[in-house]
């Protein structure tokens, strides 16, 4: 047989494969929501009993994981001068090893050993399988107060100390009105104060979208079918329930955009901070304007990714060429917190900063590779997704509170304005202080930074 | 003792002990979500079916699993004997270990669990495996470990599906245990792959490459 004949004889092949594939396929279940087959009661009787082991194993999760502990920066504080900053790595090595040590070390030889900080790998929902939106107590307990609308879970509470989120309500800082400050009066905006804090300060189209973005939809867990996970028939869930004052209160969810269930990855909620100067949106989905995403929010993320539940629970589609816009300018005014040691391309300014931030600064633009993705120029963002290819350190598919720990593959870079604010890091929220991103990076990038250089470099991010 | 006495208590040895149902150790099986239980479903825990209660995930999830383990061990064996590259006669010997090692754990905990597993490899098993009969040599190889990246695929996705969407707590462990294993065959298979298609390359004499660009 000529080996030409061969090769075309084994494409055939394949592509009898390729149809053959057909004959025992995933449960439908693989991809799509079920219907409940148990009465609500009766979920919600088992959920309430299986919850204090649920919360534990989550707890004992963090603590295997972290250094809990309350150690804020001294003299540091978040932009709303509300919280303190923690500091120190907090994730935890493996016995035997520093960091040091394990930055010497080549991946397979971490991989190999088992070495790498549990820490680093993803971190999974509270209660994986479930999955769904879960909000800080201080939202809940602020919603409730306002609105008298519930979005508490039966099933699941927020997992993180209070100490590792964004200070609450977080201020907002508009591009309008730089002369003002936060505007926020220290409140949380809600669909029952936004037009007395706002008026005047606002253009009838900004308002009107704002009004939208506070407006409760109806959503995968908080509806009002039998399929939800809150004790009352729920009015549902606003945008800014999570984007609390368009900043973020560290809300989590699982990645819309990953099936099954257990390969679906945590999301931290994202500040909507500078998003006019984004072009891609979503850690995965690169959605391509603010309009966009603000539609498929509602759409998908709302609801999993599941258009099809959606449609049952009550979607609530904003129209694209009245409502999207609105919504979207609303967002596009919201500006960074002050960064006042930063010139106009984004770099310090040497009257201004410290020795240690200017030192850090040469750490992040040199030796450190930070600012090859992180522009300065550009709000510290390369509108890039990049694979860090972090499963070089460590095997793949290990099950972790029912989440299988795969790669994390391209992820968006994310910004570093205001980043003190926005505890915790990475897009599931695996990491709790500036000091794990640096050792973080350390490893993933392969640097080699000495304890001086990684000091400065937090020294330097708590500028932005 | 009455053999259905004998059967009921060895099934309850292996199964998952409460204290593997109800862990608190991040480690072991997680609870699913109680809302897709048939309704009456007897539980051992909350939210989890006991010994003999059947419920669609898990069952889907064993015989799926199942006729697939019996299916890797059976083209093992025939490409252990057939195949011609040593990579893949290597690769062949790992999957009638691996496999069998784990059809035979979970053929007990189905067992265990009042689950029947598959008897036999499926439809498209039966279509591979006339496939492997009918190669040789090198289409043979070909044949056989794309079949396997293919199946391994399949088995990420099963084994992951039954971690997230199943109830009986033994069988997502056990799912949760061999993951890693299938995810490295997969990874395995897809080199072998790579490097025969290189080979294949190499042997086409240089004016052959030109022309089928
Ligand atoms: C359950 C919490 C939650 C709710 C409710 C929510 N979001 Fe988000 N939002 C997120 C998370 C998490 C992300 C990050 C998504 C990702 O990485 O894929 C995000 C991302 C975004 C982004 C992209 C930000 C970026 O950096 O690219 C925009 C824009 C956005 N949300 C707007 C909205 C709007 C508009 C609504 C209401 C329709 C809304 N969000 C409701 C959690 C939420
Ligand atoms: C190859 C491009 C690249 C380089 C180089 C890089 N980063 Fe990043 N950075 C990213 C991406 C992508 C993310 C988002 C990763 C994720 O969420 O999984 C990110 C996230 C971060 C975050 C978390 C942001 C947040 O809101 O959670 C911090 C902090 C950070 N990087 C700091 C650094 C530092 C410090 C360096 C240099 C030592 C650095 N990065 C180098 C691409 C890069």
């Amino acid at each position: 047989m000529s080996k030409r004949l061969r090769v075309a004889l084994l494409l055939a092949g394949a592509g009898l494969l390729a149809v053959a594939a057909l004959a025992d396929p995933l449960p439908p279940d693989a991809t799509y929501r079920p219907l409940p087959t148990l009465p609500f009661d009766a979920v919600k009787a088992l959920d309430e009993a299986q919850k204090p082991q649920v919360m534990q194993r989550q707890q004992a999760l963090l603590e295997q994981r972290y250094d809990l502990s309350n150690r804020p920066i001294a003299n540091v504080i978040m932009s709303g001068g509300r919280k303190p900053v923690q500091g120190g790595v907090r994730v935890k090595l493996p016995a035997g090893v520093t960091w040091d040590s394990l930055s010497a070390m080549s991946p397979d030889e971490i991989r190999e050993r088992g070495l790498l900080p549990a820490g680093f790998i993803p971190l999974p929902h509270v209660k994986q399988a479930t999955g769904g939106q879960v909000f800080p107590n201080q939202q809940i307990d602020e919603v409730g107060r306002q609105e008298l609308r519930n979005i508490r879970r039966f099933d699941v509470d927020f997992d993180l100390p209070d100490r590792f989120t964004p200070e609450f309500p977080p201020p907002i800082f508009l591009t309008t009105h730089p002369e003002l400050g936060d505007v926020s009066h220290g409140q949380l905006l809600t669909i029952k104060n936004y037009y007395q804090l706002m008026v005047g300060l606002l253009t009838p189209v900004q308002m009107e979208g704002l009004r939208l973005l506070l407006t409760p939809f109806p959503q995968e867990e908080f509806n009002q079918t039998e399929d939800r996970k809150s004790s009352d028939q729920s009015l549902g869930v606003t945008c800014l329930d999570c984007h609390a004052n368009f900043h973020t209160n560290a809300a989590f969810h699982l990645t819309p955009d990953v099936r099954p269930q257990a390969a679906r990855f945590r999301l931290d909620t994202v500040s909507l901070r500078g998003m006019f100067n984004q072009q891609i949106h979503g850690s995965k989905r690169s959605l391509r304007s603010v309009e966009d995403f603000t539609q498929f929010e509602q759409r998908t993320a709302y609801f999993n990714g599941d258009h099809v539940s959606a449609q049952r629970k009550g979607v609530n589609l904003p129209d694209r060429f009245d409502q999207v816009p609105m919504m979207a300018q609303m967002q596009n005014i919201i500006d960074f917190p002050p960064a006042p040691k930063l010139n106009p391309l984004g770099r310090l300014d040497p009257s201004k900063a410290t020795q240690q931030e200017l030192a850090g600064e040469q750490v992040f633009l040199g030796k450190g590779q930070c600012g090859q993705c992180h522009t300065p120029q550009t709000s510290f963002l390369d509108n890039n997704m990049h694979d860090l290819k972090l499963e070089r350190f460590y095997n793949i598919g290990q099950t972790v509170n029912g989440l299988v720990a795969l790669p994390d593959g391209s992820i968006k870079t994310l910004t570093l304005r205001g980043i003190k604010d926005s505890p915790p890091y990475l897009h599931d929220g695996r990491l709790l202080t500036l000091a794990d991103t640096v050792e973080f990076f350390n490893l993933v990038l392969g640097l080699k930074l000495t304890q001086e250089e990684k000091d400065s470099l937090v020294a330097y991010m708590l500028t932005l | 003792m009455n053999r259905f006495v004998a059967f009921a208590s060895l099934a309850v040895a292996l199964l998952a002990p409460p204290a593997l149902a109800q862990s608190t150790n991040p480690a072991s099986p997680a609870p699913g979500n109680p809302g897709g239980m048939p309704p009456g479903t007897k539980q051992s825990a909350p939210g989890v079916p006991a010994p003999r209660q059947t419920n669609q995930p898990d069952l889907a999830f064993i015989h799926a699993a199942t006729a697939s383990g019996i299916a890797e061990v059976e083209f093992g064996k025939l490409a252990a004997q057939k195949a011609s590259g040593r990579a893949v006669k290597e690769f062949a010997q790992r999957m009638i270990r691996d496999h069998g090692a784990a059809n035979d754990r979970l053929s007990a905990l189905a067992k265990a669990g009042g689950i029947a597993p598959a008897d036999r490899p499926n439809e498209e098993h039966k279509a591979m495996r006339v496939r492997l009969e009918q190669s040789d040599g090198a289409q043979f190889d070909h044949a056989y470990i794309q079949g396997q990246i293919i199946e391994h695929q399949k088995a990420a996705q099963l084994l992951q599906y039954e971690i997230g969407s199943g109830e009986n707590a033994e069988l997502k462990n056990f799912a949760s245990d061999v993951l890693p294993t299938v995810l490295s065959h997969l990874r395995m298979a897809q080199a072998i792959a790579m490097e025969m298609a290189q080979q294949r390359q190499a042997e086409v004499p240089p004016g052959d490459r030109e022309k089928r660009k």
